[in-house]
């Protein structure tokens, strides 16, 4: 009898789609892992949720926060043909995106910092996805200049290269776009990319994206 | 021990008590829904003061492993949710908590009171309409009116200026430039075609459309309330220039040194003469067409929230055109008039403390114009004959009109949105109205107070209730006018809104100096409305009744006889989604209306309304050759026409009516973008703008002249097939966005 319940226990929590439930660096780690894999609005939604629950654990460190709002602006991405729902997603990035840099020193931490302007950039884009003609003129040069001094301060950023391809790539002519300069920047993100450990708590994301336009 | 080998040692540790702990633990299992008992997607359940957590899945379950604990406090938030924080005493069932979030407001998908009103703002998201959407549409001439007319509600009317709502004619409905009434937002009409607009569409960042049902902060309109929103500080300093055939213009906007405040100006003049030469227009024109313009304003940010913004316009225009006269073949009516016109607006905007903001705003406009009428002979000498009717075809007419008005409208916020706003507001208007030396003089004083409330029941419920209070000094009648509405949002996004209001309107000039004892005129309207926004499409379906009173009656004498009805369906379709860069809306409006008004025998459909109005807009931008492409096509049933005519009694009765061919147009216009100068700091961006419109050529006939003995009618159609224009737009501008983005790093 004994032996029933406690089965049922283990494969009840077998069956619960978090490994763990004890917060600590070691699910941020789990977390991280599934965002490798993650691809639908619901993945980084759920992301989002757990990201931002372990940064309120873990409240001294940067990356939860920083995931958190990576999964919100992914979600204003994904969102960009349903553009009634993408500005509580961009919102929500800015406040956990604030959070993450304001934990960290900046003098110092400049590839960290680099990486917070990358999501900086990609929440700003997302609201030039809410109606680009309204919207476009004034937070699409925040997201281009987010870009800049993401570079500046980590010139080898993948992700940086990755958003700076992105935007000559879908970019019109006239604006400054230039699809053969963004193929070039994308091939470099690769090669950044494929140099980095895929694995770990820092920042990796990237090749899924960079993959994406390529196949193109 | 070094001391990350006691970290990794307690670590290990705590793991496996955890996992031996929790199989001898309970869990705590439960759902997360919002008050509606639907699941709430991805909500976090924590326990307070551990490391212990989870996220709810889609279905909003969740399962915990409890801790020691005595009494175990949770804390259960999600986004769009307020948090909540339960206490789980030993006692309490743990296996099946039922936890309900609150829905935050002004999280996700708030609801809006949209009844009766098509809003394009620069807060635009998905297929909602932007100003720029709004005045980018094809063959609308620079006028917002025109713009509008491809909007469900309004009629294809070619002849006139104006826009024509939902059975009401065009002076019934009134524009409002941030909050102030713009008494004549056209250049003076000329009989049979249409003038141009004063105000430049792009001044505009917030154009609200009511063809009914609209806020008790506004009044004397009877059918729609057009009510503009002007720009705020521009985003940089810029210089313009545009040179088209038929007008040139410049001008510039500079923002201060100290980023507070904003000045501009722009001339523009234009004489379409050269243009009717090469391109033949009936009527024959001895002047002009002429239009003038020149504006100025500036804006100045005061303190944290307020602006204060000052906006004024001059115009003059001069058309001299002659026509066959319609009660002989050999002689020729002449028809001139000049007009100037001034309008100035000071308004300001801000928040005078957490709970309270004004909106203030004076205008002053100034009108006069001068209209010469004459019959001439063949060799185009002056004609004078006494026997009617040619002894009124030689005629002035002068009319001057000042305007004035203040208004101050106070809101107080409470918590969830909630509102109260109240004001009242101030008219006069001193006019002179002068015909053959005989002079008409026509004064009045207006006040209006007026109180309107914001009230959010639930999540998805809101209402707005008003009641408007108007006096006339002239009429020396007041009134009051009670508006309601209200909305409910559906939880797949839809929404349903319901409007009623009771409308006055004073009677127009023309007829208010020759009255004895006027009265305003009335609506009273009744609409419901559905739309859906997602996904970047936009559906909205309106259907509305209306039903008139004390409508200006001519015949057999000059009183407020008049009745009517106005009833209708209209759909608008926007979708951005569907065909990859294609942006399209359709529209269709349908209209039953009759009303008994002016020299009307009887209840009649009027000649300015038709059953069914269709219209399609397409828009496309070619990035890789940077053109900008629009098109528009409009296709209505025809107009009724009538020759009414009066018995010895004056009474009147119809001679002669019938129905006017289809009406059916397109319009084409394009912009091709380049940069001239690259490298010089100041980019430009240019443009050639190029369109037809009408460029199918079709004959359009809008209703007919009649002849004096009745034997002879004349098309009232365009001056000509189709019209062409070409020309070159340039800006400079020095891009101070950096500011933006530097101040929000």
């Amino acid at each position: 009898m004994n032996k029933t319940i406690v089965m049922m226990v283990f494969a009840f929590t077998m069956h619960t789609h978090l490994p763990a439930q004890t917060i600590s660096e070691n699910q941020v780690k789990a977390s991280v892992s599934r965002l490798d894999h993650a691809t639908t609005i619901k993945d980084y939604q759920q992301l989002a949720s757990d990201f931002e629950r372990e940064a309120g654990t873990l409240k001294i460190q940067w990356l939860p926060y920083y995931y958190a709002a990576y999964c919100n602006a992914k979600t204003g991405w994904l969102n960009e043909e349903d553009p009634d729902n993408i500005e509580p997603f961009a919102n929500k990035a800015e406040e956990q995106i604030r959070k993450a840099q304001s934990l960290l020193d900046t003098a110092s931490q400049k590839k960290e910092l680099s990486e917070i302007y990358c999501v900086l950039s990609m929440l700003n884009r997302a609201r030039v996805f809410m109606n680009p003609s309204t919207y476009g003129p004034k937070y699409g040069p925040a997201a281009s200049n987010f870009i800049r001094l993401a570079l500046k301060l980590n010139p080898e950023n993948p992700r940086a290269l990755f958003l700076e391809g992105w935007e000559k790539y879908t970019t019109p002519k006239m604006w400054g776009g230039d699809k053969a300069k963004a193929k070039e920047l994308l091939e470099t993100a690769r090669q950044k990319l494929n140099g980095e450990s895929s694995s770990g708590v820092n920042p990796h994301w990237g090749r899924k994206d960079v993959d994406g336009i390529l196949r193109d | 021990m070094k001391l990350f080998h006691l970290k990794y040692l307690l670590t290990a540790v705590v793991i496996f008590v955890c996992f031996t702990q929790s199989i001898a633990q309970t869990s705590i299992m439960g759902t997360v829904m919002n008050n509606k008992k639907q699941p709430v997607n991805n909500a976090s359940i924590v326990i307070k003061e551990t490391n212990v957590g989870v996220t709810a899945d889609s279905s909003g379950r969740f399962r915990l492993i409890d801790t020691n604990k005595v009494n175990i406090n949770l804390e259960i938030s999600a986004m769009g949710y307020g948090s909540r924080e339960i206490v789980l005493k030993p006692a309490d069932s743990v296996m099946n908590l039922e936890i309900i979030l609150k829905e935050e407001h002004q999280m996700l998908g708030e609801v809006v009171v949209e009844a009766g009103s098509f809003e394009a703002s620069d807060k635009a998201k998905g297929a909602t309409l932007t100003p720029m959407d709004a005045v980018t549409v094809a063959g609308n001439g620079g006028d917002i009116a025109n713009a509008l007319r491809f909007l469900p509600g309004s009629q294809q009317i070619g002849e006139k200026e104006g826009l024509f709502v939902r059975g009401g004619t065009g002076a019934e409905t009134k524009q409002f430039v941030d909050g102030a009434l713009l008494p004549n937002p056209n250049f003076v009409s000329v009989p049979g075609l249409p003038q141009p607009a004063h105000l430049n569409p792009f001044l505009f960042r917030g154009i609200l459309f009511s063809s009914g049902g609209y806020s008790a902060l506004y009044g004397d309109a009877l059918s729609s309330a057009l009510i503009l929103q002007t720009v705020d500080l521009p985003d940089k300093s810029s210089a313009s220039l545009h040179i088209f055939p038929t007008s040139q213009g410049a001008g510039f906007q500079e923002i201060t040194k100290n980023d507070k405040g904003s000045y501009g100006a722009d001339v523009s003049y234009g004489n379409q003469h050269l243009y009717n030469q090469v391109v033949p227009q009936q009527p024959d024109y001895f002047h002009g067409p002429e239009y003038f313009t020149a504006d100025g304003n500036f804006r100045i940010r005061t303190g944290k929230t307020g602006i204060l913004k000052f906006y004024t316009n001059y115009g003059f225009s001069n058309v001299g055109m002659q026509n066959p006269d319609i009660d002989s073949n050999n002689l020729i009516s002449s028809f001139q008039t000049k007009g100037i016109n001034m309008y100035s607006n000071l308004s300001y905007h801000g928040i005078l403390d957490k709970h309270w903001k004004i909106d203030a705003v004076t205008a002053y406009g100034y009108n006069t114009q001068k209209i010469v009428t004459a019959l001439l002979d063949s060799s185009k000498q002056q004609v004078i004959i006494a026997d009617t009717p040619y002894n009124a075809k030689n005629s002035l007419t002068r009319i001057n009109s000042n305007f004035a008005q203040a208004r101050t409208v106070l809101t107080r916020t409470f918590a969830h949105r909630q509102a109260l706003r109240f004001g009242a507001e101030y008219f006069l208007n001193n006019d002179n109205y002068q015909y053959n030396g005989v002079e008409f003089p026509l004064k009045d004083n207006q006040l209006a107070a007026f109180a309107e409330t914001d009230i959010y029941l639930t999540q998805n419920i809101a209402a707005k209730a008003g009641i408007r209070y108007e006096y006339s000094s002239l009429l020396r009648r007041s009134n009051l006018a009670p508006r309601l509405s209200m909305a409910y949002k559906f939880y797949n996004g839809g929404q349903i809104n319901l409007a009623y209001g009771i409308f006055y309107e004073k009677p127009e000039p023309v007829y208010l100096i020759q009255y004895d004892n006027p009265e305003f005129t009335k609506a009273t309207h009744y609409i419901i409305n559905y739309q859906k926004k997602a996904n970047n499409r936009l559906l909205r379906i309106e259907a509305y009744y209306k039903k008139y009173d004390q409508l200006v009656t001519t015949a057999p004498v000059l009183g407020n006889h008049g009745v009517g009805y106005a009833k209708g369906i209209e759909l608008f379709f926007r979708d951005k989604k569907t065909f990859k860069n294609f942006d399209y809306w359709i529209t269709y409006t349908y209209l039953d209306t009759r009303r008994q008004f002016l020299n009307y025998p009887y209840e009649l459909r009027p000649d300015f309304t038709t059953p069914h109005t269709a219209s399609f807009v397409l828009k496309r931008f070619f990035q890789d050759i940077n053109l900008s492409a629009n098109l528009s096509y409009s296709l209505a049933t025809g107009r009724p026409y009538y020759d009414i005519r009066a018995n010895a009694e004056d009474k009147t009765f119809i001679y002669e009516k019938g129905i006017t061919s289809m009406y059916n147009t397109m319009n084409l216009s394009f912009a091709y973008l380049f940069t001239m100068f690259k490298k010089r700091k100041g980019k430009d961006y240019s443009g050639i703008g190029f369109g037809v419109n009408n460029v199918l050529g079709t004959k359009q006939i809008f209703g007919y002249n009649f002849s004096y003995d009745g034997l002879n009618k004349v098309p009232i159609t365009l001056p000509s097939a189709r019209n062409y224009y070409i020309g070159l737009f340039m800006s400079f501008g020095i891009d101070r966005r950096e500011d933006f983005i530097n101040e929000n790093l």
